[in-house]
């Protein structure tokens, strides 16, 4: 009946198709990116009010949330491009697991930038060995050992495979490397400071941070879809379908 | 052709990996020479009063022989991968991740048994208490197989690359985060004289996962890394 989607996805699949399916999207994703994210930063910076107890330093987690579930949210589509990638060697599931990386390395530094300048005026602290800012930590790692695995093969396939692998022993870990350092900061009773948690959060607070998480996304997207594009290009660079988007740009 | 049975290969790979070490014995002796320079150094670094060395002990000794172990991987498959007998192992009838738990346990006896041998003597020069000895060489000795057995993946995955020593250090480390944990919290635990069994039945459930599975994800690892 509805086999117009497996189709569909299966067309989606090949390279060039998704060359012209990605560029025609890309400018609205990050259009829409761009303006999301603006009325995220004026709701969170400006409107909403200031926190009764840490006045305005609470405004960083409007960066500081959505990038932290922007690096776990990023590592699974890499984890599950990854498995499509090794499974049925698909080539844009390897470009898309590789160029993944990059972006959530970026988010992952960003949480934790923005997280060390929020702790600085609130715990006293750049870093404290709390369990989720290790667990991330880990993460960022997790990230450049991929990018870097990805790097050192001369042969970029052979290298995306190689590191989907690495992504796919990763994401295995993720969970033990989070319920072994809650266990190691529990045992060592280490600073009673807790991240601030945003189960009860105001209305006015609650749809920048959900806005900018949207926001987020589409960035994410947008930017994805741009190194897709770059990186099938380079891939593909000896196909008939290179040649006449390379003629059509000399043209005009 | 004739399909040689399990049992022998594996007893014949073993022994091949254990000569090959020992003809060079200088090999296997610098990962240790690496774990005593690097114990001895803390002393220097962080001043000679026993109380402070009598608490650090079983981290710096954990976290020192891991180092040592690190430095010893690389080398893991490099000369089999130079002179192709890695790739005739590949081609062998027996099953690849059986013949590479082989060489796994070849290497783990080669590098990180004589680092076992010569923890209770670097716990010693940092004072830790004898009585803390045995729970130390009972966590080393279900942590250092586990370190092996997934730093082989991770050396199986790089074995396509040029030199890639650091690249290592960096994937290595997320994997060795609760190895480090649970290891060193059995030592702190019986130093402390609380019961220390439980971090130590978490190394053990982890090293009985591992001993399955990282040689089967050895082999898919080397299977990618070598297919050019």
């Amino acid at each position: 009946m509805a086999n117009w989607i497996p189709l569909w996805l299966h067309k989606l699949g090949s390279p060039p198709i998704f060359y012209r399916f990605a560029g025609t999207l890309r400018p609205w994703a990050l259009a829409l990116a761009l303006l999301l994210g603006a009325a995220a930063l004026y709701g969170g910076l400006v409107l909403a009010p200031a926190d009764y107890q840490q006045g305005d330093a609470y405004r960083i987690i409007f960066i500081h949330v959505p990038s932290a579930w922007m690096s776990l949210f990023v590592y699974g589509v890499m984890a599950v491009a990854s498995f499509i990638a090794l499974v049925w060697r698909i080539k844009l599931a390897e470009v898309v697991a590789m160029e993944s990386a990059p972006i959530g390395a970026a988010f992952t530094f960003i949480t934790l930038v923005t997280g060390s300048l929020w702790g600085k005026p609130m715990w006293g602290t750049w870093w404290t060995w709390d369990a989720r800012l290790t667990s991330e930590l880990v993460l960022l790692f997790l990230y450049l050992g991929v990018i870097g695995l990805y790097h050192s093969f001369e042969d970029r396939r052979q290298g995306a495979r190689a590191a989907a692998f690495l992504a796919i022993i990763g994401i295995i870990n993720v969970p033990i490397v989070h319920f072994s350092v809650n266990w190691w900061n529990t045992l060592h009773q280490g600073s009673t400071v807790r991240i601030l948690g945003p189960s009860k959060m105001s209305g006015d607070m609650l749809w920048p941070l959900l806005t900018m998480m949207a926001a987020t996304k589409f960035y994410y997207i947008a930017s994805l879809f741009g190194r897709v594009r770059t990186d099938l290009l380079a891939m593909e660079s000896g196909k008939d379908w290179v040649r006449q988007i390379a003629e059509e740009e000399a043209k005009s | 052709m004739s399909q040689a049975p399990l049992a022998p290969a594996c007893a014949a790979l073993l022994r091949r990996d254990l000569t090959l070490a020992w003809r060079r014995r200088g090999d296997i002796a610098m990962p240790v020479l690496y774990a005593l320079i690097v114990v001895t150094l803390f002393p220097f670094a962080l001043g000679p009063e026993d109380a402070l060395l009598q608490r650090i002990a079983g981290g710096v000794v954990l976290v020192t022989v891991l180092l040592a172990m690190l430095l010893a991987l690389d080398a893991m498959f490099r000369s089999d991968i130079e002179d192709g007998s890695l790739e005739q192992l590949v081609l062998a009838p027996q099953p690849l991740a059986l013949m590479l738990g082989m060489k796994i346990l070849a290497h783990w006896l080669t590098t990180a048994l004589p680092l076992i041998v010569i923890a209770p003597l670097l716990a010693g020069m940092l004072h830790l208490p004898a009585a803390v000895m045995p729970v130390m060489l009972l966590a080393l000795l279900l942590a250092t197989p586990l370190l092996s057995l997934l730093g082989a993946i991770l050396v199986a995955l790089t074995a396509g690359t040029r030199r890639s020593g650091m690249l290592l250090a960096l994937m290595l480390l997320p994997l060795c985060v609760p190895v480090v944990i649970f290891a060193a919290g059995a030592v702190a635990a019986a130093q402390q004289g609380l019961p220390w069994l439980a971090p130590i039945a978490w190394l053990g459930a982890a090293l009985a996962l591992a001993l399955v599975l990282a040689p089967l994800a050895c082999a898919a690892a080397l299977r990618i890394a070598l297919d050019a």
